[in-house]
C-alpha cells in the first residue's frame, strides 16, 4: 500500500457512531475526504448531517469510531485544539457573536494563531475576498443582513487558515441569488487557498454543481457515495432531493 | 478598500483608546466629591455608592462579559471581609497587605467551586450559585472562631491610612473612588484583551466559541477567578469601612449577591461603564425610596426596584448603556 503525501486523505472518518444521551444518531459512518476537493453531504432533515459535522469538529463526543485529519488521529483532541490542527466549522445559521463587531468576530476566528501582524495581514486578505465586510468592520455582527452574516461566518472560519473547511447549510435563509454568490465564493476560496471543503446542504442541485464528490446520509447511515456527476444523474437522488 | 489602506486602518478599539474616557469619568467623580467636601452625610453615601460601583464592575467581568449569571458573588465579598477582619484583629495586619491573601483565596475558592458548576448553563448555573450562597452562610454561622458566628464581630477604631480607618469621610470616599478606578482600569484592559474577547465570545455562543479554538472551561474559570478576586478586594475595603460584619449582612442576596447583578443589568450588562451608571442611578434612588416609603410602605423600595428591573428586561435588554451602543450601531449601519 502506498502512503505518499497525495494518497493520505485530508479527513478519514472510520466507523463513527454518536448520539444524544440514549438516542443514537450516527451509526458506523465511514468515508474519506480527499485533499483539495469539495465534498457534499446531502440528506433529509434529521438524517444526522449537523451531528456529523459537530462530531468531526469535536463539539459532540463520538461514542465510537476514529477521525484522522491529514493522517493524524484527532479522535481524542478537544474541539478548541482541532481548530489549531487545521479544521474550521461554519455552523448552521452562521452563529456569529452578535454583540461583538465584525472585526472582533474575524479576530476571534484567528484566535488559535495569536494576535499579531499576521492577523492584520489575514484580515486584509479576507476583506479582499469579502469586500462588504471591510465596509462593516466596526459594526456589531448582530446588525448585519442575512447574506452578510453568512459571509462573515465563512470569513471568520477562514481566518485560521484552515486546511479543511466544513460548512453546515450555508444557504439557510438566503435568497437563491445570494446562495449562488456564496457558493461561488466558496468554490473560489477552495481553488485559491488549496482548501478541502465538506459542505452539508439542502439545496442539492446547487451544491452538486459545485462539489466533486458526494455522500448521501439517511437515518444516520451513509447510503450512497460517488462523484457529484453520478449523483446528478441518479434517478433516486433526482426524485428524492431535486424534485424532478 | 485595498490591502494597504486596510493595514493602515487603526484598530477599532484598544486599551489605550479607552484611557481618555476613563480619565474623564474618574475626574467627574472626583469633582462630585470636591463639591460635597463639607457634607459628611453625602460623602458617606458617595463612599458606599463607589464601593458598590466597584463591586458591580467586578461582577460584570464574569456576569456581563462572560455571560455567566452568578448570583453567588457575595461569597467572595464575604471572604474578603473575613480575611481582612481576622488578620487585622489577630495579627494587626494592615488591610493593604491582607487584601492580597483575600483576593487569592477568593479566586481559588471561585475556581474550585466553578469547576463543576460551569458544566451547568443558563438558569441552572444561576441556581447553583444561589445555593452556594446559602451553604456558605450556614458555614459562616457555624465556624464562629473566624466569623463571630451569627452575631458577627467588629474591629476597633484605630485611625490611620495603614488601617484604612479614617475620621474624615472624604478619605473613605477617596479610597472607594480608588477601588472604582482600579476595577474600571482592569475592565478597560479586559474589553480588548484576548481573555476579554474569549469571554464575550463564550457569552454570545459557547459552542461556536469552542469551534473557534477557545478553551471554554479554562476561560470561564480565569474570568471567574479575576471577578471573585476583585469582589474580595471590595469585601476587604468594606470590612475596614463599616468595621462590623455579620453573616446576614455579608451574604445578603438583596444587598449584595442579587443586587450587583440587578444594578449591572439596568446600567448596561457587558459594557465598561454600565455597572457604574447603574449604581449611580439606583443606590441614591434606593436610599430616597427607603427614606420616603420605608415607614409607610415597608419593602416599597424593593417593589419599585423590581418594577424597574422588569421594565429594563422588557425594553432595554442590554441596559441603558448597552441600548445606547446598539442604537449608535444601527445608525452607523443605516448610513453605510
Amino acid at each position: 500500500m502506498s502512503t505518499t503525501q497525495q494518497t493520505v486523505p485530508m479527513l478519514e472518518v472510520r466507523g463513527l457512531s454518536t448520539g444524544y444521551g440514549n438516542i443514537p444518531v450516527l451509526h458506523d459512518v465511514s468515508f474519506e475526504v480527499p485533499q483539495g476537493k469539495v465534498t457534499a453531504v446531502i440528506g433529509a432533515n434529521g438524517a444526522g448531517k449537523t451531528t456529523l459535522l459537530s462530531t468531526i469538529a469535536g463539539l459532540i463526543p463520538a461514542t465510537s469510531g476514529q477521525l484522522m485529519l491529514d493522517g493524524t488521529d484527532i479522535s481524542r483532541t478537544p474541539a478548541a485544539s482541532r481548530t489549531a490542527a487545521g479544521l474550521a466549522l461554519v455552523p448552521e445559521g452562521g452563529r456569529l457573536f452578535p454583540f461583538m463587531t465584525v472585526r472582533e468576530n474575524l479576530e476571534l476566528g484567528a484566535y488559535s494563531l495569536g494576535r499579531d501582524a499576521g492577523m492584520r495581514q489575514r484580515i486584509a486578505e479576507i476583506c479582499e475576498i469579502f469586500p462588504v465586510l471591510a465596509e462593516r468592520q466596526s459594526q456589531m455582527a448582530g446588525h448585519l443582513s442575512g447574506g452578510e452574516r453568512q459571509m462573515c461566518a465563512v470569513a471568520r472560519a477562514m481566518m485560521s487558515r484552515p486546511r479543511l473547511l466544513m460548512l453546515d447549510e450555508p444557504s439557510v435563509g438566503l435568497s437563491p441569488l445570494m446562495t449562488e454568490r456564496l457558493l461561488s465564493t466558496i468554490s473560489d476560496l477552495a481553488a485559491s487557498e488549496a482548501l478541502t471543503v465538506v459542505i452539508v446542504e439542502q439545496r442539492v442541485t446547487e451544491v452538486l454543481a459545485m462539489a466533486e464528490l458526494a455522500h448521501m446520509l439517511d437515518h444516520g447511515r451513509i447510503m450512497k457515495s460517488g462523484t457529484a456527476g453520478e449523483f446528478r444523474t441518479d434517478r433516486m437522488i433526482q426524485e428524492t432531493y431535486m424534485g424532478r | 478598500m485595498t490591502k494597504t489602506e486596510l493595514s493602515r486602518t487603526p484598530r477599532i478599539g484598544s486599551f489605550a483608546g479607552e484611557l481618555p474616557v476613563l480619565g474623564a469619568v474618574l475626574a467627574a467623580l472626583g469633582l462630585v466629591l470636591l463639591f460635597y467636601s463639607d457634607d459628611s452625610f453625602t460623602l458617606n453615601t458617595l463612599a458606599g455608592t463607589f464601593l458598590f460601583a466597584g463591586l458591580a464592575t467586578s461582577w460584570n467581568i464574569i456576569g456581563g462579559f462572560g455571560g455567566q449569571f452568578s448570583l453567588g458573588h457575595s461569597v467572595f465579598f464575604a471572604i474578603g471581609a473575613y480575611m481582612t477582619g481576622n488578620l487585622f484583629l489577630k495579627y494587626e495586619l494592615s488591610p493593604w497587605i491582607s487584601l492580597l491573601p483575600a483576593m487569592a483565596l477568593a479566586a481559588a475558592v471561585a475556581m474550585l467551586i466553578s469547576w463543576p458548576v460551569f458544566r451547568l448553563r443558563g438558569p441552572f448555573f444561576s441556581i447553583a450559585t444561589l445555593a452556594l450562597t446559602e451553604v456558605a452562610m450556614a458555614l459562616a454561622v457555624y465556624f464562629s472562631t473566624w466569623t463571630g458566628g451569627a452575631q458577627g464581630f467588629s474591629v476597633p477604631f484605630k485611625r490611620g491610612l495603614e488601617n484604612m480607618i479614617f475620621a474624615e469621610r472624604m478619605n473613605n470616599a477617596l479610597l472607594m473612588l480608588g477601588y472604582v478606578a482600579v476595577t474600571l482600569l482592569i475592565v478597560c484592559w479586559l474589553r480588548h484583551s484576548r481573555l476579554g474577547y474569549s469571554l464575550q465570545a463564550i457569552r454570545d455562543n459557547e459552542d461556536t466559541a469552542e469551534a473557534a479554538g477557545i478553551a471554554v472551561l479554562r476561560t470561564k474559570l480565569i474570568g471567574m477567578g479575576l471577578s471573585a478576586a476583585l469582589m474580595a478586594a471590595g469585601g476587604s475595603l468594606y470590612m475596614m469601612y463599616v468595621r462590623v460584619v455579620d453573616p446576614y449582612a455579608l451574604f445578603s442576596l438583596f444587598d449584595v449577591g442579587v443586587k450587583v447583578a440587578m444594578i449591572t443589568l439596568i446600567g448596561g450588562i457587558g459594557t465598561i461603564y454600565g455597572p457604574l451608571l447603574g449604581t449611580l442611578l439606583l443606590i441614591p434612588l434606593e436610599n430616597l425610596l427607603r427614606a420616603e416609603l420605608g415607614a409607610s410602605v415597608p419593602g416599597g423600595n424593593l417593589l419599585v426596584l423590581g418594577v424597574l428591573l422588569v421594565l429594563t428586561a422588557l425594553y432595554l435588554r442590554r441596559g441603558i448603556i448597552g441600548s445606547l451602543i446598539g442604537l449608535a450601531d444601527r445608525m452607523k449601519a443605516a448610513r453605510a
